[in-house]
This record gives structure tokens, sequence and C-alpha cells, in this order.
């Protein structure tokens, strides 16, 4: 049934004017907002990213001053850790589809959402104002590693100010979640009849529940330090800067599953789409995000191998991180086994999980080497590290989340984007991606250090190919949105379900009403992937 | 309690008598006075007068859960969910310390 026109009601038109959107408290709308919002920033955090690479294109200072150059990086990691990746996800789709994947009409302190959204644009405004204000942005890193961010004069409050705020709007969110979790599914739907994505929100936001709150001590800690000189990090004046890297890293190891398991829930909720088939044990990955999260709490001391903590500690957070990778497996391996069999449909949502999985597996294998206590101490804070975690994040994540940019588009607009543009755009991303990273890896096994503007001339042919790599991605990225923006304005009307989806959010119509459902949705039989026989043919 | 397990995720009220208020109330300022008594008289105790200090902090922090909170009424697993958290927190703490004391 393809219809002809949008639904006459559904929640864009049923309120209107600016005030209904910049106070709206409906899940769906705030989910937009995160998403205009976050996209933005993310594009800031790229023109930071592409200026570095074209720093790096050759030896020598090119076009930037090397303490530019630290100021650079630092926004770019402030951006894209806090204002992109850790919201990404769960701010835009985890607001916008966990209560239709429930099957409930909003989260369950709609008010409190709204709140989120706004401290998420107050942080923001305080990382970027850190361009204006004081001596200019922070130089120190993302991770803001006393005693130098004790010391340096660069305005590194304002900056821990705003991942401080940012915090409490991620709290904020996490905590949002659990109670909808707990107390709004729709009648009938048990924890284990919930769909993935939901799990996975669920591991995250304990996550965000648990560890935030120590970061946001931590970086207070910073602030108290700066302005009355108590010495807490800084050892001239009595503190241990070894003590701030385990609290810094206390929160902000758990965090990197903030950013991955929504990711790990998006995979397993679209590749049974596109297969047609059940999910291949759905318990098993529902179970490992919470395994995931719970050891993720255990594991922080491997950033510290090389920092001067003590050979215990790192021996214990050796073993403990390479648990880490079991239930990680678990998934992967369960992926894999959906798609065996399945009647895969090659659509472009697939393709980005297919990346995903891929990138996401030379992110992990490439965690392994840095978790090994040997291999560490040669790998540490080389460029190894930085292309490392832009598999992760960016290969991962970030891919994970375009992909799903692309499976909800119809069901968010009730429209269809140009396929064919979007194969390209996915092809430029795919390949500039690896073209980008993948020479990092191998720049930081020959020892490029990592955080300068400057390299040996024995570094610069594999530097040329990432800059190249990085004009690739950056064309692809553009190709994508404004792919998307069209499909937005002029794409054809799509049907309420184009994949032939099975979850609830299927059985509204697209874009949904105001209150998400016009009667009560129905539970399939057996599951919430449990495709009837005749469908998997 | 029982009827909080049910799917339709009703919520239950729970009125606490005022003799359990006031109990647990006397019992807050008992143990605050108690804190306050072994810092003057048992000074000279140091490490040991910490130690006093830190378990009778615990015992209230518990007290204000189980009653105030009202944890006394939700279901088991909210009980266990801070068990766990409160076990997270001493494992940051030993291994700190743990790294410290070996290094
Ligand atoms: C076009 C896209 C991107 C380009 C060209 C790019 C490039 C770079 C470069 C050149 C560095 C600095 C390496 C150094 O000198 O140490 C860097 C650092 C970093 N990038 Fe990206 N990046 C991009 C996207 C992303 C994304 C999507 C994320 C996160 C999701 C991300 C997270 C980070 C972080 C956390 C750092 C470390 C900052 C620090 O050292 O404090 N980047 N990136
Ligand atoms: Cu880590």
């Amino acid at each position: 049934m393809t219809a002809a026109a949008l639904p006459e009601n559904n929640f864009f038109n049923a309120k209107k004017g600016i005030m209904s959107w910049l106070f709206t408290l409906d899940h769906k709308r705030i989910g937009l907002l995160y998403l205009y919002a976050i996209l933005s920033f993310f594009l800031v955090g790229v023109v930071l990213g592409f200026l570095m690479r074209l720093e790096l294109l050759n030896p020598g200072q090119d076009i930037m001053k090397p303490h530019t150059y630290n100021q650079v990086f630092t926004l770019h990691g402030v951006i894209m850790i806090f204002l992109f990746i850790i919201p990404s996800i769960p701010a835009i789709f985890g607001n916008f589809f966990l209560p239709l994947h429930l099957g409930t009409d909003d989260v369950a302190f709609p008010k409190l959402n709204l709140l989120s959204f706004w401290l998420y644009v107050l942080g923001a405004l305080f990382a970027l104002a850190t361009l204006v204000f004081g001596d200019g942005p922070a130089d120190t890193g993302w991770t803001f590693y006393a005693p130098y961010s004790v010391k340096t004069g660069t305005n590194v409050t304002m900056s821990v100010l705003a991942a401080f705020i940012l915090g409490f709007s991620s709290i904020l969110t996490g905590l949002n979640f659990i109670v909808t979790i707990h107390r709004l599914r729709t009648p009938g739907m048990g924890f284990n009849q919930m769909p993935l994505f939901a799990w996975s929100l669920y591991a995250t936001s304990w996550i965000q529940l648990l560890a935030t709150p120590v970061v946001g001590i931590t970086l207070l800690m910073i602030i108290a330090e700066r302005v009355f000189g108590i010495g807490l990090f800084d050892p001239s004046i009595g503190g241990d800067p070894i003590l701030y890297q385990h609290l810094f890293w206390i929160y902000s190891h758990p965090a990197v599953y903030i950013m991955a398991l929504p990711a790990m829930g998006l995979v397993s909720e679209i590749i049974p789409t596109f297969a047609q088939r059940t999910i291949f044990g759905y318990k098993a990955i529902a179970y490992s995000s919470m395994a995931i999260a719970f050891v993720g709490y255990f594991v922080w001391g491997h950033h510290m191998f090389t920092s001067g903590m003590s050979g215990t500690a790192g021996f214990i957070f050796s073993i403990l991180t390479f648990f880490v990778a079991i239930p990680t497996s678990v998934k992967v391996f369960n992926w894999v086994a959906t798609l065996y069999k399945g009647s895969i449909n090659i659509e472009i949502p697939l393709l980005y999980m297919m990346a995903f999985i891929f990138n996401f597996l030379i992110g992990g294998l490439t965690g392994l080497a840095n978790a090994a206590l040997a291999a560490d101490v040669h790998l540490h804070d080389t460029y190894f590290v930085v292309g490392h975690f832009h598999y992760v994040m960016f290969g991962g994540t970030g891919f994970a989340m375009f992909g799903a940019l692309h499976y909800w588009f119809p069901k968010i607009w009730g429209r269809m984007y140009n396929k064919a543009r979007a194969n390209v755009a996915f092809a430029l991303l795919f390949f500039g991606f690896n073209m980008l990273y993948f020479p990092m890896l191998i720049l930081g096994i020959m020892g490029m250090p990592r955080r300068y503007y400057d390299y040996l001339p024995e570094f610069h042919g594999l530097n040329q190919i990432a800059t190249v790599g990085s004009w690739i991605l950056v064309s692809g990225l553009i190709l994508m949105l404004a792919n998307l923006l069209i499909g937005l304005k002029k794409g054809k009307i799509a049907s309420a379900n184009p994949w032939n989806g099975i979850t609830l959010e299927w059985q509204t119509s697209s874009p949904p009403p105001l209150h998400n459902f016009d009667k009560l949705p129905e539970l399939n039989e057996g599951g919430p992937y449990n495709y009837p026989d005749a469908k998997k043919a | 309690m029982e009827e909080n397990k049910n799917k339709n995720n009703e919520h239950q009220e729970h009125i606490s008598s005022y003799k359990e208020h006031f109990g647990t109330w006397s019992a807050l300022i008992l143990l605050t006075l108690m804190t306050v008594l072994v810092s003057v008289f048992g000074a000279d105790l140091r490490t040991l007068s910490v130690a006093t200090a830190m378990i009778i902090a615990t015992v209230k922090v518990l007290a204000v859960g189980y009653y105030f909170m009202h944890l006394k009424y939700e279901p088991k697993i909210y009980r266990t969910l801070i068990i766990i958290v409160m076990a997270l927190f001493v494992f940051f703490l030993v291994m700190v310390i743990l790294d410290y004391l070996t290094r």
C-alpha cells in the first residue's frame, strides 16, 4: 500500500510555530532537535579534522602554528566525543524510537527530556565559547590531563565546564530511559520481548547514570585546582597526577561503551529486517550488552600502562580488558549467524551495518593490541591509537548512526531518499574512511607519535595517503547529507513499512501521529523478530 | 513486595507510620551525635576514629535508603542494583589504592 500523500495527522503538523519545537515535550521532536544540533556540531568537528589533515599533508608548518594545532585537536576531540558520539544514537534515535519500540506514547519524564536537550545546548555553547573568550580553546587534548591542564594559560576552565554540563544532560537521558524501560513497556511486553535496540539503550543508560558523575566531580576538581590552588593532582603542590588519570578513565572507559553499545543495538535491529529472519541468539545479544556494560567498569587502567601506574595494577587491568572481547565476539558471531541462510536484501542500511562490522572488527582487534601490556608500551600515544579509536568510534558508531538515519528516514519523514545517490555516498564514505585511517595504524607501528603538527620525513608517504582519504571521506559525507536533505523535501512518499520491518514502530503511520499509535500495537508471537515463515521464502 | 511485580507496572502507594519515620529520624540524630563524640573524644585513636565515622555513616546511609527511600517496599531487584553500585564503588577505591600502594 503506497499512499500518495503524507498522513494528515502526524507529529510534524500536530502543532505549529517555532515555540512548539523549542519547548516541545514530544520525544520525537526532541529526538529531531538533537539530530539537527548533533549533526551541526559533527560538521564543525569534521572541518577541524579536515584542517588537521591538511596541516599533515606535508612535513613542517603549513597552515597552522604548533600551538594552534594543539588547540584544534583538543576542540576536535571535545566536540567529537562530548557533542557528537556520546549523545548521538541514544539522544537522537533512542529518543525517537524507544517509546515506539515499547509501544508507548512518550518517555517517562518528558520535561526532564527537554531539560536534557537544553543542557546539551548550554554545554555546547560553553565549548564553542572557548573560541572567543580567554586565551582560546584548551590545548590539553580532550583528556585534560593534569598537571598540564592546571597550568596552561588556555581556557581550560570553560572547556571543562562544558564537559561537566554535557555530563548532566547525559545522566538525565540515561535516567529517563531506565525508568521508561522499567515502567512503560506495552502490556504483555516482558524484558525478553523488547527489541534489542531497547536492550542496548538499557545497558547504555546504566553506564550514563553510574559513570558520568565520576567525571563530573573530577572535572570540578580540575577547576578547584586551577582557581584555588588546591593540591589534588599537581605534584608541585602535593597532588598526584596519576590520581587524575584514574578518575578520568573510571568514567571515560565505560563511556566508550556509551558510544559502542547503542550502535551494536542498531546492528542487531537492522540485520533481521534485511535478512527477513529471526535474530540468532536473542538472549545472548541482550545479555552480552549488559555484560559489556558491566565488565567495562573494570578495565580503565589500560589507558595508563605507561603513565607510571604500578606494574601489579597494569597486569590486572591488562587481563581484565581481554574479558571485554568475549561478549563482543558473541555479538559479532550472532549477527553473522543471522545473515547466514537469510533472504538477504542488500539495501543501504544493511550496507552501513556490514561496514560497521568490518570497521569495528579492525577497531576491536587493534584494541586488543593496545590492551596487551607489552605491546602497548610501544603503541601508546602513537598514531596506532588514533587509528584504533577512529575505527571504533567513527567507522563503528558513526557508520551505524548513518545507517540508522537511512533505515528510519522513511519512518521519521514519510519519504524516501534517492537510493542510487545514497549508494555512491556510501561507497565514498567507506573507501575514504579506510584510506584515511588504515595508514595511521601502520604509521603508529612505525613509531609516529600522536598530537604533533609535524613529523619525520619517513612518514611522508602514508600521511599523504591519509590526507587524500580525508578528501574522499568528506565528499562522501557531503553527498550523503545533501541526498538526505533533498529526500526530506522532495523524496517520493514512502509506505508505512518500506523495509518490511516487524518491530512496533512499523505498525504506525509515517510520520507517526503525535501520540505514536492510533490503536494499541500488536506484539509479535514468539519474540520481537519472529518473521512468519511465509516471508522467509 | 509481590504485588509490585505485576506486568502493568501499577505503582503501589505505601504509607509508613509516624512511629517508623520518627524512630528512623531519632536514630539518625543519635548516630550523628556519636560521630561528633567520637571525633572529639577519640581524636587520638586516629585511623580508628576515621574508620568508626565511616562505619556510622554507612549505617546512616542504609537507614535512609531502607526506610526513607522506601527500599523496604520495593522489589528485590532495586536492592540488588544498589548492592551492585556499592560494590562497583568499592572496586574503584580498591584498585586505585592498590596501584598507589604497589607503585
Ligand atoms: C573527517 C573526519 C575526521 C578527520 C579528518 C579526523 C582527523 C583527526 C586527526 C588528524 C586527529 C589528530 C591526531 C593527532 O594529531 O594526534 C584526530 C584526533 C581525534 N579525533 Fe578525529 N577525525 C575525524 C573524525 C572524527 C570522529 C567522527 C570522531 C569521534 C567520533 C573523532 C574523534 C577524535 C578524537 C577523540 C581525537 C583525539 C583528540 C586528542 O588527541 O585529544 N574524529 N582526528
Ligand atoms: Cu579504555
